[in-house]
């Protein structure tokens, strides 16, 4: 369909009944920020006449599409918001964006180049990063709150076997993300094991960024090109019909809906293909594929869905697969948005902001671990996992651990 | 395999998915957004049970007096946070300070204190979007000529960074705000100041009845807001709002968690694109999730897309459709009227049902999908407006929904 055509259409099913702006979480925090109807649809007709906002108002979107999966009428606000703020961007309106905050965004839109860099010495670069005063040396030269909850690094998540697309048993690719390549590997290396242990040759190709973090600082551009270079690595495999798996929330809806709009082999394909790590697993379990043979798991679990994993559109398919684990409780706690979204909150002029966005939930997990209703928390997302375990000081991973338990494997 | 899909994750579908969950149903709600019940005022209406039970197809007609009475009481078992009596009416404020009458309320709601008042506090926060206060007096004026009405202005550090930017604050932000752990502790700070203030008039002008009016407050389903009102020394009333509504927000909100907190799972954000059905039967629905459509399948399915305005019956120049699947509508030979705020007929537009809430068709009266039930606003035959009865539709059908899961 043509894109103009279809974007007028979109805009007039808004019936502008502020149910986004009432449920958007920066909104709520920020009065500079007019909230989600006012630059998306709102500020669209406008657009559509040539006139562009200031695009200060469009920054502060956290891209979190809290106000898309709200929309009682399929209103596609941030990607309103989005393309308004790539525009702005190529038509170099900067809206007097100091050099330090155009500077920063490069670097956080980066997490592929940090990780490289952060992974080659991880223990030093975590010992570098915990000193306080390198620290608000960066808060001051590059805007990263000093407060705000970096990532540790970790020994880095290496690529797996090619494996051969002809010869296929039961293959799947696994796309780690950089929170799992160069923060997290362990959690990499259980999807592996989860996966394995239900038959499947697991290929790991050397990834790049997803473009996430690149699109969230606005280098579309960029995004686009690390699209083209991914699914350069995925199109033999996509065109064997093996699935893409990843294990991240926002890799994930990346991979879903930016993904099959870039011109490339394999992007007519890769929506059909990729599965969230546990939305893969169900589908087994439907279909009578998944081993099931669990041991008990003794534990009381407070759920946090990601807003990426909500935008997806597929439910919570890690509530479903935990359930079926004997013993394992599961309290989906529905309080909203943890704040951090991606790189929102490392800014250092937003890290209040993320914390108050985050607030509501990190009361829900206090409270609920203080009245006995669970003993820690699960989500997909890595950065809601560092962002949760910050705001209310309680463990929080990724749901395959769980799995792991049930399964009775480890990642030795 | 779910045991029910509900499409529709507004009153009647939240509804019915607590009452199957409860019955040890796992149950899936597919809701394209967050609800209509955000733009509701958070009450529950009746209307006339009896006399529109005696009204031809009436959704009440097939159901019964009864089984509006026992979804009424399940209701309020289920949320003791509501009041009423069945076959009374409460009373509420509107955002405009007027009586409204209806069936039940969330306690901080319920109006009645104000009968008797003699002197009538209202509260007015700074700033804060669609409320008029200036308004609301002469109303409270008009209606309680017994009671002296002053105005009670304040402002709240929170939203300071608004009131400096002239930017109003909405009322659902208020109203979460005093739900928050550092509002309770202001607003009991704020009210014993009043009462300090007034007890300091007080000694000149004796004891009189004193009630204060709240806009932008929803004490219900917060133990701990509660409590620190019932400490304070005369009786606070919450009042209706504008869209969008905390007071209906907080009753979604609720409905959510319970659901949840049953093990259903709620999709919002999705809606359904087309349904698989063998027969008179229907097994399995198809939503468009982000890449690919997601298959859902279920042995029983509930219709509760909302009608016209919750976008389950779309109306075109051409034609009406029903959109999920496909059934035929009911829909009044005259359409509208002139007058506005009257009586307009294509209110009753719907699904014709029988007892067992499942589609039929109208000639023959055959069942067309044994396994579909319509509910809430889905259905034919009965006008909200009018006869005020959109709550106890929704929750009659709601409930006998979750029952046959």
């Amino acid at each position: 369909m043509d894109f103009e055509q279809d974007r007028v259409k979109n805009l007039d099913a808004c019936i502008k009944c502020s149910a986004c702006t009432a449920q958007c979480p920066v909104a709520a925090v920020y009065p500079l920020f007019p909230g989600p109807k006012s630059v998306g649809p709102d500020a669209e007709r406008f657009r559509l006449e040539g006139l562009e906002l200031d695009s200060k108002c469009l920054n502060y979107c956290s891209n979190c599409k809290t106000c898309e999966v709200t929309c009682p009428s399929g209103v596609k606000i941030t990607e309103m918001i989005l393309r308004a703020r790539e525009k702005a961007q190529q038509t170099g309106q900067k809206d007097g964006e100091t050099i330090q905050h155009q500077f920063r965004d490069l670097v956080l839109g980066r997490a592929e180049y940090l990780g490289k860099l952060g992974t080659i010495w991880p223990s030093m670069t975590n010992a570098v990063l915990g000193i306080s005063l390198m620290r608000s040396l960066m808060e001051r030269t590059l805007g990263i709150g000093r407060q705000a909850p970096l990532p540790a690094y970790k020994p880095k998540f290496k690529a797996l076997g090619a494996g051969n697309p002809a010869t296929a048993r039961k293959q799947v690719v696994y796309f780690p993300g950089c929170f799992v390549t160069y923060n997290d590997a362990s959690t990499g290396k259980a999807v592996v094991k989860v996966l394995e242990h239900n038959g499947f040759d697991v290929i790991v190709p050397s990834f790049h960024c997803c473009g996430v973090p690149l699109q969230a600082t606005g280098h579309f551009r960029e995004e686009r090109a690390n699209a083209r270079k991914n699914l350069a690595l995925m199109d033999p495999y996509l065109q064997a019909n093996v699935p893409v798996i990843t294990a991240c929330t926002s890799c994930g809806l990346a991979l879903k809906e930016e993904y099959p709009k870039v011109e490339a082999l394999g992007a007519e394909r890769i929506g059909r293909q990729v599965y969230d790590l546990f939305e893969f697993l169900w589908g087994l379990h439907e279909r009578g594929e998944l081993r099931e043979e669990f041991q008990e798991v003794s534990v009381s679990l407070g759920y946090h869905a990601p807003c990426h994993l909500k935008a997806q559109g597929i439910g919570t398919p890690a509530v479903r697969l935990l359930r079926l684990i004997p013993e394992v409780r599961v309290n989906d706690l529905d309080a909203g948005c943890c704040g951090l979204s991606g790189s929102f909150g490392f800014k250092q002029e937003r890290y209040d902001l993320a914390m108050q966005i985050g607030n509501p939930l990190f009361s829900q997990v206090k409270r609920g671990v203080a009245e006995g209703d669970f003993e820690t928390m699960t989500t997909e997302c890595g950065g809601c996992q560092v962002q949760i375990q910050h705001g209310s000081g309680i463990k929080t991973e990724h749901p395959v651990w769980i799995l792991m338990q049930a399964y009775g494997i480890t990642t030795e | 395999m779910w045991d029910g899909i509900i499409v529709g994750g507004g009153l009647a579908g939240l509804l019915a998915g607590i009452r199957a969950s409860e019955r040890g149903k796992r149950i899936l709600i597919i809701s394209e957004g967050v609800g209509s019940l955000t733009y509701s005022s958070g009450v529950v209406d009746f209307g006339d049970v009896r006399r529109l039970a005696g009204q031809e197809k009436h959704p009440y007609a097939l159901l019964g007096e009864t089984l509006v009475h026992t979804s009424a009481d399940y209701f309020q078992v289920l949320f003791p946070d509501y009041e009423g009596e069945w076959g009374r009416n409460q009373e509420v404020l509107t955002p405009l300070g007027s009586p409204r009458r209806c069936g039940m309320v969330p306690k901080g709601l319920n109006a009645k204190a104000l009968r008797d008042a003699q002197r009538i506090v209202l509260m007015a926060p700074e700033g804060m979007k669609d409320f008029f206060p200036e308004v609301i007096k002469a109303n409270l004026v008009k209606i309680h000529p017994q009671a002296s009405v002053e105005v009670y202005p304040f402002r709240l550090e929170r939203f300071e960074p608004w009131y400096a930017i002239g930017k109003p604050v909405m009322g659902m932000d208020y109203a979460k705000f005093w739900r928050s752990d550092l509002g309770i502790a202001v607003i009991k700070d704020l009210l014993n100041r009043l009462a300090q203030e007034i007890n300091t008039v007080q000694r000149i002008a004796g004891s009189e009845k004193l009630v204060v009016v709240f806009p932008g407050l929803v004490a219900g389903f917060s133990a701990s807001l509660r409590n620190a009102l019932s400490e304070v020394p005369f009786p606070v009333v919450e009042m209706t709002s504008f869209p969008p509504s905390a007071c209906g927000q907080t009753l979604y909100e609720t409905l959510k968690r319970k659901f949840r907190v049953l093990g259903g799972e709620l999709l919002v954000g999705t809606g359904v694109k087309r349904v698989e059905l063998q027969g008179k039967v229907c097994h399995k629905v198809i939503v468009p999730s982000k890449g690919r459509d997601t298959e859902f399948s279920a042995r029983s399915f509930v219709l509760a897309t909302g009608g016209i305005f919750g976008g389950g019956i779309e109306v075109t120049p051409d034609a009406s459709r029903e959109t999920v699947f496909g059934l035929p509508l009911f829909i009044p030979s005259e359409w509208t009227r002139a007058e506005f705020l009257g009586e307009q007929p294509y209110a009753r537009m719907g699904i014709e049902v029988d007892r067992d809430l499942r589609p039929i068709a109208s000639g023959s009266q055959e069942v067309i999908l044994e396994n579909v039930r319509v509910v809430g606003r889905m259905l034919a035959h009965w006008d909200p407006w009018l006869e005020h009865c959109g709550g106890g539709v929704s929750l009659a059908s709601g409930w006998l929904a979750g029952e046959k899961i």
